[in-house]
């Protein structure tokens, strides 16, 4: 479901260059088993394994229609760093729109002590699918 | 072919560099003549393994057999080759393996061999995963029993517990002889149970010592035992003071436990289980860990049901209840997960109790606990997606008057009135699931007592309406109907539910037109497609009422395109309507992937090909994805991934995936994927590359195997209960899959390819007759084994139950041709033609007959209500017994014309005419290929009539009307004509059904057009 990295060293110095976080593929926790604590249980266990890598942060993308990831996400700490334009090819809920925006969120691990990944306004921010990798 | 892993070796570093280089840049002739001269200076045979490994890239089938005669002298003189040469040899050889060359007749004995004599050296662990991954058990075995004495008593245990799970996978496994089988599974007993006795014995076990250490360790131990033990053996150890379940249980590991427990029910022991459980439960409430720990639903459920079975239950069922209401005390702290678990344990416990503890005064107000303990968890649980799954078992099992309290005084009150709408909504689209769910309980009708005239079909009184009713009650269908279109208006008309939605755990609507859709479909009639169900679809369906369910659910579709139970509930109905194009676009985004495909895809394609051939001449394979799923998965003889198993130690998992592994490969989806393609391909004169039987996926597949049906139909809607067929049953389009039907259609192409076989072309015998000799031989083995096989699948008994009427035919005309040809090409020309051949023929004449005229002349069921229905209609839902007709004339056209060329072929080769076949037999065929013939002219026909009834115009109009029928209430009192209104508003107008109606119309056509370009001969 998730995996530890950072971006190829070329991007270095590129603004959108990321250090070494974990990153959340894919959480689904089957619909009849839902609000019980499992999907929390599955992300705190990459968080732990995010800490003891020393990550800086947990980062994932979820579409800007799907309120109850989102509000999942938040529920345990997450906010929202970017918004990523067009990042999925269709609409999950509109067929007539050929493409939707993702959150990029975060959540800061104990490395980043200062809170220097993570942002409040982060749904001002955006930047395009090229920009990230 | 598995060439893809081998990449090509790196020669010894001792090899000079000229050679190398050749040897890299593939440069097979120099590096031939290099390798030859190094050896000749050298005298190390290694240059010689080299110089033969470059000759076998070459062209010449000479060159490429150096490799294996050199191989198979290895293996026959005992002698060892060293690795590289072994690494050398098999990368030559890496096409062949399967194929012409067994693994474990030559490479797989030479890795043992030099493990054996190098168990210390790490390459033997890279001779154990090679044997592995070509699953070669038996070198397999012997590597790792090398290894584990090379390294008995170090602290990695693995190799130890790899021998064990070796010998034991080979103990079950076909690779085994008899003779060893015995000596294996006693080995791997043995050795597990003195380690089990080691355990057992020692205060405290070392990583080095030879014991039972981890979770798995112990597990393998007691699967092992379950496979080759005593029951008595496992019983005693699973109660084991160190090894049993609880003590595992109490260092936190719950796998023994579970399935300790599931062997103890296979055997029915209520007592046992009732003490385990009893013993988890209040070692949860003592112990120091979480006490949730044990808190799995499952264990709950056999909790309660054991004690409920065992000798004292009722003293038993207290106990249940005394120790789940001390968990109560505790749920505080639980999380929600556990929370909900003990709410539904609360549940079970309740329904195990007597009705006698439950109700003693027998009052029959109907409140009574078991309804109160519903409301309870409704009260908690009633907003989540899983409530209706939850409580469905339970509501099935009350009384009426239960239900009635339930459904009348406890879920109205679960709100108040000042609740939010959002949550009413919800509230009432659950009732209107448990109203439809009451509708397929019998507690819900009681015997009428006088049978009014008319009524026959009634005799029962509905308890809910009081009308005449059998199951399910069409007043309370019709009621609910009109109820949930209610509901689902007032959703669209307000914003602030609408806007709710995406919070909500399901829409609403969903639930609700899923509610109306099949209570529509009840209404039509439809019921499970039995091989005693009508011909029709329409014999036994009120074409408006099913036609307005599926428009229902397929406008809710619109809304909820991502939901999965109805989209796959479409895609059944619309291959029932015979629209298989547009059940492909539906299909399809389900992109159903990997594993999955295996359960799932049957669910459209099984007799795909029978119902909408043309779907496979799209311009992207059709079946393409399940076969490169089936050839990625099982290209190798070995389970996926099974080496990783093997270095996590993950015993359990090893055995795990080689029965999955074994499952997959005996799929009877594996067997459809190859059928439907066969079958569509021939439809259109494509070539089929390779006999059946000859195919790598049908490879070990005989009669005896018995092919396995894994078809899932879990993520269907079920609204049904218990007491009747879950919903798929009504929706198929016959039996489902099964090792009977799956075998009769091997054999069918099996039979198929004997008919249709040409020898190569330039395939020309030195000795014609002697070929011919042969060849008639082989043709009569082949014969008189099809012939058995078809008569012992079709007697089976339970295969009447497995086929459709016009499957049973095709079969059957199969078997009674296979066994006619049998006696055509065996009885000599001087012979009398034994009277068997005529009885054969007359069978096949009559089973033929009744096949067309069945289909030829279906009738409208009922005139009345059937009176808009187009003709066309009748026979647009019925192609596969098209397809049947179309297969069944052709099988007899080419056995006649396979006959009668064998005679001709005999006449030119034997000028005397000795050799022929008997006047008799020709005649008997030639009346048969025409009795073909004009069937196959009919098919045409038909399928012409039905372009042509498509191509007229005002179908629209027709479909319209169907769905709409004004003026002819079925029941005569307008009720039809409110259902068809309140459908008419629940999906948004006439303008949104005609394009619907459209969509309906293409696909026939389309469907149409496809059998149109279907080959007649
Ligand atoms: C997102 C998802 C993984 C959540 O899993 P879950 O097991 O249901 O979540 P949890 O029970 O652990 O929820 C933890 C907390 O998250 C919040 N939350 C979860 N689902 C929510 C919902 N539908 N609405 C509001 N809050 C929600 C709650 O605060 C919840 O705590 P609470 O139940 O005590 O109020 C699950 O809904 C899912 O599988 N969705 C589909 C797949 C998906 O969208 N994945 C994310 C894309 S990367």
């Amino acid at each position: 479901m998730g995996k530890l990295e950072s971006s190829p060293d070329v991007y270095r110095f590129s603004e959108h260059y990321l250090p070494w976080h974990a990153h959340i593929t894919a959480v689904t926790v089957a619909p009849e088993a839902r609000r019980l604590g499992i999907g929390k249980l599955l992300t705190e266990q990459l968080e732990v394994a995010a800490d003891a890598a020393d990550a800086w942060f947990v980062d994932l993308f979820v579409r800007v229609s799907n309120h109850k990831a989102i509000a999942f996400y938040k529920s345990m700490g997450y906010s929202v760093f970017r918004v990523v334009k067009d990042y999925y090819g269709e609409h999950s809920t509109d067929p007539t729109l050929s493409s939707e925006d993702a959150y990029d969120m975060r959540k800061p691990m104990k490395r980043d002590v200062k809170g220097e990944h993570v942002r409040e306004d982060g749904e001002k921010h955006e930047v395009d699918p090229s920009d990230v990798w | 072919m598995s060439s893809y892993r081998y990449g090509r070796p790196a020669l010894k570093s001792s090899v000079d560099v000229q050679l190398q280089t050749a040897f890299s840049d593939g440069n097979w002739n120099t590096v031939i003549r290099l390798a030859a001269k190094r050896a000749a200076t050298l005298k190390d045979p290694y240059y010689e393994a080299i110089k033969m490994c470059a000759e076998s890239q070459l062209d010449g089938t000479a060159q490429k057999c150096g490799v294996l005669v050199a191989i198979d002298d290895f293996v026959k003189s005992k002698k060892t080759p060293d690795l590289d040469t072994i690494e050398l040899y098999e990368w030559a050889c890496r096409d062949f393996f399967d194929y012409e060359v067994e693994y474990a007749d030559t490479l797989g004995p030479l890795r043992a061999r030099w493990a054996k004599a190098n168990p210390g050296s790490p390459l033997a662990l890279q001779c154990l995963q090679a044997c592995l991954e070509k699953w070669d058990l038996v070198s397999a075995q012997q590597i790792a029993t090398s290894l584990d004495k090379a390294y008995a008593n170090t602290a990695d245990r693995r190799y130890m517990f790899w021998s064990i799970t070796l010998t034991f996978l080979l103990s079950i496994s076909p690779q085994c002889t008899d003779a060893s089988r015995k000596v294996y599974s006693l080995l791997a007993v043995r050795q597990l149970e003195r380690a089990a006795d080691l355990t057992e014995n020692s205060a405290k076990l070392e990583p080095t010592d030879r014991g039972l250490l981890t979770e798995e360790e112990i597990c393998l131990y007691f699967r092992v035992l379950l496979s080759h033990g005593t029951k008595e053996e496992f019983v005693s150890r699973l109660k084991s003071p160190k090894l049993g379940a609880i003590s595992q249980l109490k260092e936190g590991r719950k796998l023994l436990f579970c399935e300790g427990l599931n062997a103890l029910e296979t055997w029915g022991e209520w007592e046992l289980i009732y003490n385990f459980c009893r013993e988890a439960l209040t070692f949860g409430l003592e112990g120091t860990t979480s006490p949730f720990f044990v808190c799995d639903l499952q264990i709950w459920r056999k909790f309660a049901s054991s004690a409920s079975k065992v000798t004292d239950s009722d003293s038993a069922l207290s106990e249940v209840q005394a120790i789940l209401k001390r968990y109560i005390e505790l749920k505080d702290k639980a999380s929600a997960m556990y929370k909900k678990n003990l709410s539904l344990a609360l549940l079970e416990t309740t329904f195990r109790l007597p009705a006698t503890t439950l109700n003693p005064a027998h009052d029959n107000l109907g409140l009574t606990p078991r309804v109160v303990q519903l409301g309870l968890f409704l009260d908690q649980y009633f907003e989540r997606l899983s409530a209706f799954d939850d409580i469905k078992g339970y509501v099935a099992e009350l009384s009426f008057e239960e239900i009635k309290t339930l459904m009348e005084g406890v879920l109205p009150k679960l709100l108040d009135e000042n609740a939010d709408k959002p949550r009413k909504t919800v509230l009432h689209a659950l009732q209107c699931k448990l109203r439809y769910l009451l509708t397929t309980c019998p507690q819900t009708l009681s015997p009428q007592t006088s049978v009014a005239n008319g009524e026959a079909q009634k005799p029962y009184q509905c308890r809910f309406c009081t009308s005449p009713a059998s199951l399910p009650c069409e007043g309370c269908l019709r009621t609910l109907i009109t109820d949930a279109s209610k509901s689902y208006q007032q959703i669209n008309g307000d914003k602030e539910i609408l806007d709710s939605i995406p919070r909500l755990d399901k829409d609403p609507r969903l639930d609700l037109a899923l509610v109306m859709g099949t209570s529509l479909l009840k209404l039509s009639g439809l019921r499970p497609r039995t091989p005693d169900a009508g011909h029709s679809l329409w014999q036994d369906v009120n074409p408006g009422q099913f036609l307005q369910a599926v428009l229902l659910l397929d406008a809710q579709l619109k809304e909820t395109h991502g939901d999965t139970e109805l989209r796959l509930l479409l895609v059944q109905l619309y291959l029932l309507l015979g629209c298989a194009s547009y059940a492909y676009q539906l299909w399809t985004p389900l992109d159903i992937k990997r594993t999955i495909q295996d359960s799932l895809s049957p669910l459209f394609f099984d007799r795909i090909s029978s119902l909408s051939p043309g779907l496979f001449q799209g311009t992207r394979p059709l079946m393409e994805p399940l076969r490169s799923f089936y050839n990625h998965n099982l290209d190798d003889r070995s389970p996926v991934r099974i080496w990783d198993a093997f270095a996590a130690g993950s015993y359990t998992s090893i055995l795990d995936m080689t029965e999955y592994d074994g499952n997959l490969r005996r799929s009877c989806t594996v067997m459809m994927t190859l059928v439907e393609e066969r079958r569509a391909t021939r439809c259109y004169g494509g070539k089929i590359d390779v006999e059946i039987e000859e195919h790598p996926l049908a490879e070990n597949i005989n009669d005896d195997t018995t092919l396995v049906n894994k078809t899932d139909y879990g993520p269907f809607p079920n609204l049904e209960s218990v007491h009747g067929p879950p919903i798929h049953e009504y929706l198929r389009l016959g039996p489902g899959l099964s090792n009977e039907r799956s075998h009769l259609a091997f054999l069918s192409e099996q039979y198929l390819d004997l008919l249709h076989y040409k020898p190569p072309k330039d395939y020309k015998p030195s000795k014609a007759s002697e070929a011919a000799l042969r060849d008639r031989e082989y043709t009569l083995e082949t014969l008189s084994r099809l012939s058995n096989s078809l008569t012992d699948f079709l007697h089976q008994p339970a295969t009447p139950t497995r086929l459709t009427t016009p499957e049973t035919t095709y079969y059957t005309v199969l078997s009674l041709l296979s066994a006619a040809l049998l006696i055509a090409l065996s009885t000599p020309r001087s012979d009398p033609v034994p009277k068997t051949l005529s009885l054969l023929s007359k069978s096949i004449k009559s089973a033929f007959a009744s096949l067309r005229m069945s289909f030829f002349t279906l009738p409208h069921a009922d005139e009345h209500t059937n009176r808009h229905l187009p003709s066309a209609c009748l026979h647009l839902t019925e192609m596969p017994h098209l397809a049947a007709i179309r297969d069944t004339a052709l099988a007899i056209k080419h056995s006649a014309a396979f006959v009668l060329s064998f005679h001709e072929k005999e006449l030119a080769r034997d000028r005397s005419g000795r050799s022929g076949l008997h006047r008799d037999v020709i005649s008997e065929m030639k009346v048969l290929a025409e009795l073909a013939g004009k069937a196959l002219v009919e098919v045409k026909g038909c399928v012409h009539r039905l372009k042509e009834a498509l191509a007229e115009a005002g179908w629209l109009d027709r479909l319209l009307g169907l769905v709409f029928a004004e003026g002819d209430g079925h029941d005569g009192n307008g009720r039809e004509e409110d259902v068809g209104r309140v459908v008419e508003e629940v999906v948004g107008g006439r303008a949104l059904t005609e394009e619907w109606a459209g969509k309906v119309v293409e696909s026939w056509r389309e469907g149409v057009k496809g059998w149109g370009m279907v080959r007649m001969e």
